[in-house]
């Protein structure tokens, strides 16, 4: 196994309801598979007033994780443009306080007609230091487009500060959840991370997993469109 | 919400409550997430249908309205507030819109997915360009 600068450095992974569940799903799945514990929730006082219950445990729906030097957030809540600023910035503030060098989110891009099975991903980075680990990991990076929602407030926020970030977009069907394109965002990953996470069990249930999760992307499409329906949809022609 | 005991399982928690809400528990019959969306010609109607072969799947065409039923290869069970319920079928109504040419509605299956094409009807007087 390499020896990857990645794994030494305090490394945060963010996945919240976005196209495709993507980022809920894989982030989810590494939590799972690496076994990592909670150390933390994060709270606001307008989201809505749910708490889960699983095992008899109560469960925040915002939760941060740690095994090591990776940490993660996830939530299993889509957040409105205004949630979204405060999300971004309480992540900011974590990354702060726990010496976090380096942010990976991950992602789902709306394709109208990707071809079964083949979905791509790729990369977009706001500081230097991210291009390298795009290159050594062959990541193409996304070059072109218009991003909404969660993902550009987060970019936006981390943009003017001084923690790199990495937001990893695979191909998906937006408005289904897309256990393929996670499947490759979970491989991508960990290459990354230079772990190994074995994909077998997400493969067998993956049609199972898209049955379980309807009423979670039915939710993050209601979101997603009214925040689309604020925001411009193509990009400026000026340069082209 | 979603409950398994599986560590390497994906774990996203949701209310229980919510997925009762256009599920028909009584016929087993599911609710399956759908899409429409508008192009310059055509509208494209979308269902996403796992665990579903193709020859299992009925669409009926009536009017400006789309039905589908479609069977699970499998029964698929789900335990809510305590009560386990079993699912053997899939089926939704859509209404489309107005002005669709109906002699030439495509319909494709692909990895669980069925892609309904409806061309926009092209009619009216001509107008002439001088």
């Amino acid at each position: 196994m390499k020896d990857s600068k990645l794994s030494k450095e305090n490394i945060l992974l963010v996945g919240f309801p976005s196209n495709g569940l993507v980022g809920t799903f894989s982030i989810s799945y590494i939590v799972h598979y690496l076994g990592m514990k909670q150390i933390g929730e994060i709270e606001h006082p307008d989201l809505p007033p749910t708490l889960f219950v699983e095992n008899g445990e109560i469960l925040a729906s915002i939760r941060i994780y740690k095994k090591d030097n990776l940490f993660v957030i996830i939530s299993d809540l889509p957040f409105d443009p205004y949630r979204a600023y405060d999300f971004s910035e309480s992540i900011l503030r974590y990354c702060k306080s726990n010496d976090i060098k380096k942010i990976i989110v991950v992602s789902g891009m709306e394709t109208i007609n990707r071809e079964p099975s083949t979905p791509k991903i790729y990369g977009l980075v706001t500081h230097q230091s991210f291009e390298e680990i795009l290159y050594e990991n062959q990541i193409p990076k996304f070059l072109t487009g218009s991003i909404f929602g969660t993902d550009a407030t987060i970019i936006t926020v981390f943009r003017k500060s001084k923690i790199p970030i990495l937001i990893l977009y695979a191909e998906c069907h937006p408005f289904f959840p897309d256990p393929e394109a996670s499947i490759l965002a979970i491989t991508t990953l960990a290459k990354i991370l230079n772990v190994k996470v074995d994909t077998t069990d997400i493969k067998k249930k993956m049609e199972r997993l898209r049955i379980q999760h309807r009423n979670l992307m039915d939710e993050t499409v209601r979101t997603l469109q009214n925040q689309q329906e604020k925001a411009p949809t193509r990009t400026p022609q000026i340069y082209r | 919400m979603t409950k398994t005991n599986d560590k390497l399982d994906i774990k996203i928690i949701q209310p229980s409550i919510s997925s009762l809400l256009d599920d028909d528990i009584d016929s087993h019959a599911l609710s399956p997430l759908s899409c429409l969306r508008e192009f310059g010609t055509y509208w494209l109607l979308e269902f996403d249908l796992p665990l579903v072969n193709k020859k299992d799947i009925k669409v009926a065409f009536d009017e400006n309205i789309i039905s589908i039923e479609a069977k699970l290869k499998e029964i698929y069970s789900e335990e809510k507030l305590g009560i386990e319920m079993k699912f053997q079928y899939f089926k939704k109504t859509i209404t489309l819109p107005k002005g669709i040419n109906k002699t030439k509605i495509i319909a494709k299956f692909e990895n669980g997915r069925l892609r309904i094409m409806i061309p926009k009807q092209i009619s009216g007087e001509r107008i002439k360009i001088n």
